[in-house]
């Protein structure tokens, strides 16, 4: 489908016409993203300070880090953040999305309501939850009230219930999010393969595992690395949860948490700060290179 | 299947943006130094002038006090602007950064700190050396950098001091003497054991929130926060233990509500539903709550703040600052003079819960009214007003003690109030780490 010779098609002598389209949009990504990158690296090769510009001090931000008991705690509750809530938000999402997805009356309302958590915003949610899960809120006020437990559950000032409390948020938040991936992705499994299966006498749990999950496995894949990376970044819910401590004694904080409290304010160390940003880019850039490992080995 | 690829390229991309979006967090560098403005002894030029949420409540208030000044100096204009709270210091240390800050500026103590520090101010005691009698001795004291001379950094503008809020309903049914408000840091936590033991659950004592009652509770105390060189924290003492562990055995006994060890921000729902004996110490609150919670208020008492060995209270006042190479330093100086007078100060107080910095302005027979004693925001009024005459610097927070150095002592403590941590461990852990902080910060 090439142009016919000698005429009719547009001469390619200006061979910068494309960079000329390509400009505004290369442009915000070196301004906005790449330059603050580089510029993030640099920082984390400095004692910077807000303000300060600081001097270089090779990796000393980086064995500053590694001798942190802080940045460890941080460290290993994001890491256990992403491996309980990537595959809540892989698997609910696609059994909410299957029973969605039958045409009953009133089906868009269902559809509706698991969306609403996803529009609303994480303040309003978690103080929301903050309401129920509180010594004296609904929850505990329930379980009292059933003689299940004696003593209100601390669920906000116990760091390890803290922590389970987030992720409840983050999973009932993120539910209808991935539920609407799914959808499109259902979508687009042709109807002639489950009338096939049923001819050939499967049933429901065997179509589904059959037909269902291998048709949305590639969806399966992009919704781990969305949710794996929003797990890496998770800072809101531990925050409108748990203070600004992070927990109590901070043993709830998540590294975006951590470098929040190091970086910022007037006595904010940036370079430090920089330099757990970068360990927290390694961490996510290391689980979203296993997200492309798997995608690869299915595509083989 | 050409699904796969785009789907492929689609992780790829999410992945790629998420992460560039998640490292570009870092600062940028260091701002320039600034060179000195001289005064010319003539009032005029432009002149831009910041405030920090003032608008649009005291909008005309503040235009009121700008056209007066330009009709005074008709040579002088200026241009006001106004920023909300949130993120005012970001763009601050944004336009320092940029060479960018406007003439007239209004800081907060740790702005002002941040500034003055690196020599972004100009010295308004050299500049007007007849301004320091205007104002109340310890406001002015307050923006004299500690170790740097007798300069003086900002004119002083509002300041709202610390009193004592409590409800006397919930007082008397604790068997106390509302008539008797606690005057010491030990009689206040002995106060809140009787409530705790007397409230049955329905309602507690005070806000743990850590991070909010240090160090002021310590200072009150009598202990020593700083060595006299003011660059080691020396508090790891026999007294601050006393205080975690009877911190500990309150929040057990109920005398705090339990989520108070984190938040603090509930305050004025607690309070105003009654659940909570003592309130928020600031005489704005009063006034939240004659608005908000009429039943409260009428049960709302007020007395002078809890000051313990030390007698007075602390003063914070938010200020004016030159910026240093200002091209007008005349107008800008006059400028800040103007708006921190006493009538004009005086006249902002009839509007907002703030109290006037101004010598002038504080002796107004409005600041001794005290009514028939017995409606709390009148009281308020008097009773903080009358704290402020003998307010002084050695009751505040220390410029030492950063928001990190509160955010790493203020862990500590949750952990022995919570009982997960030996309360002598936990102060000297605090210490520790507040030690290393000041280090790494003197480190310039």
């Amino acid at each position: 489908m090439t142009a016919p010779e000698g005429g009719g098609g547009l001469p390619h002598r200006r061979w910068w016409s494309p960079y000329l389209f390509l400009a505004p949009g290369l442009a915000a990504v070196l301004l906005f993203s790449l330059w603050p990158f580089v510029n993030t690296v640099v920082l984390s090769l400095t004692d910077a300070r807000v303000l300060e510009g600081g001097s270089f001090v090779g990796l000393a931000n980086y064995r500053r880090a590694l001798a942190d008991p802080d940045f460890w705690l941080a460290a290993a509750n994001s890491v256990l953040y992403l491996l309980v809530v990537v595959p809540c938000l892989v698997v609910l999402p696609l059994g909410l999305a299957v029973l969605v997805r039958r045409e009953v009356p009133g089906i868009g309302l269902f559809r509706s309501a698991f969306y609403t958590p996803v529009i609303a915003s994480a303040v309003v949610v978690g103080l929301v939850w903050q309401w129920l899960l509180r010594s004296d809120g609904a929850v505990n006020a329930v379980l009292v009230r059933l003689r299940l437990v004696t003593e209100p559950v601390p669920f906000l000032t116990d760091s390890t219930l803290l922590l389970v409390s987030a992720m409840i948020v983050t999973v009932w938040k993120g539910l209808g999010y991935y539920m609407v991936f799914y959808l499109a992705a259902l979508g687009n499994v042709p109807g002639a393969l489950y009338e096939a299966a049923a001819l050939d006498g499967a049933g429901p749990v065997r179509r589904f595992t059959s037909i269902t999950v291998p048709s949305v496995k590639p969806m399966m894949l992009l919704v781990g690395t969305l949710s794996a990376i929003s797990a890496l970044r998770v800072f809101t819910e531990i925050y409108v949860l748990g203070g600004e401590s992070g927990g109590p004694g901070g043993g709830a904080r998540t590294l975006p948490f951590l470098i929040r409290q190091v970086g910022l304010g007037f006595a904010g160390e940036t370079g430090y700060a920089s330099a757990l940003s970068l360990l927290l880019f390694l961490l996510t850039l290391a689980f979203s290179l296993l997200g492309r490992r798997l995608t690869k080995g299915d595509e083989a | 299947m050409t699904r796969y690829p785009l789907i492929r390229t689609a992780v790829a991309t999410v992945a790629a943006a998420g992460l560039l979006s998640l490292s570009a967090c870092g600062l940028g560098g260091a701002g320039p130094r600034a060179g000195e403005a001289r005064k010319t002894g003539r009032v005029a030029g432009e002149i831009t002038f910041r405030t920090l949420q003032l608008k649009p409540v005291y909008t005309a208030y503040v235009q009121g006090v700008i056209d007066s000044f330009e009709r005074a100096y008709p040579e002088a204009e200026v241009k006001w602007e106004d920023v909300p709270g949130d993120g005012y210091n970001e763009k601050l240390v944004a336009d320092a950064q940029a060479g960018a800050l406007p003439d007239v500026v209004n800081l907060s103590t740790d702005s002002f700190q941040l500034l003055a520090d690196r020599g972004m101010l100009a010295d308004v005691a050299s500049l007007d050396a007849a301004a320091a009698k205007e104002y109340v001795p310890g406001a002015w004291e307050q923006f004299k950098l500690p170790g740097k001379g007798e300069g003086v950094y900002a004119y002083p503008w509002y300041v709202t001091p610390e009193i004592l809020t409590y409800n006397q309903d919930l007082f008397t049914r604790s068997g106390l003497d509302p008539a008797r408000p606690p005057t010491t840091v030990e009689q206040f936590f002995d106060y809140a054991e009787q409530i705790a033991a007397r409230s049955g659950g329905r309602y507690a004592a005070f806000m743990a929130d850590p991070k909010g009652r240090l160090p002021g509770d310590w200072q009150k105390m009598g202990v020593p926060l700083l060595n006299k060189a003011g660059d080691r924290f020396t508090f790891d003492t026999d007294k601050a233990v006393a205080w975690a562990d009877r911190m500990k055995d309150l929040y057990a006994k109920g005398a705090m509500p339990k989520e108070s060890l984190l938040k603090a921000d509930d305050i004025n729902q607690l309070y105003g539903s009654g659940r909570l004996v003592f309130g928020p110490g600031s005489p704005g609150f009063v006034k939240d709550i004659k608005a908000n919670a009429p039943q409260v208020y009428a049960q709302t008492r007020v007395a002078g703040a809890v000051t313990g060995t030390l007698g007075h209270i602390g003063i914070y006042a938010q200020s004016l600052g030159i910026r240093k190479d200002t091209a007008h330093p005349d107008a800008a100086a006059e400028f800040a003079k103007w708006v921190t007078n006493g009538p004009n100060q005086v006249e902002f107080s009839r509007r907002a819960t703030i109290y006037p910095s101004n010598a002038q302005g504080l002796a107004d027979p409005r600041f001794a009214d005290r009514g028939d004693g017995k409606d709390a925001e009148t009281l308020a009024r008097a009773i903080g007003a009358e704290q402020l005459r003998t307010a002084a610097l050695d009751a505040n927070t220390p410029v030492q003690w950063t928001s990190q150095v509160g955010d790493a002592v203020a862990r500590e403590m949750q952990k022995a109030i919570k009982g997960e941590e030996d309360a002598r461990t936990a102060v000297r852990r605090a210490e520790e780490e507040a030690n290393r902080l000041l280090a790494a910060a003197g480190r310039r």
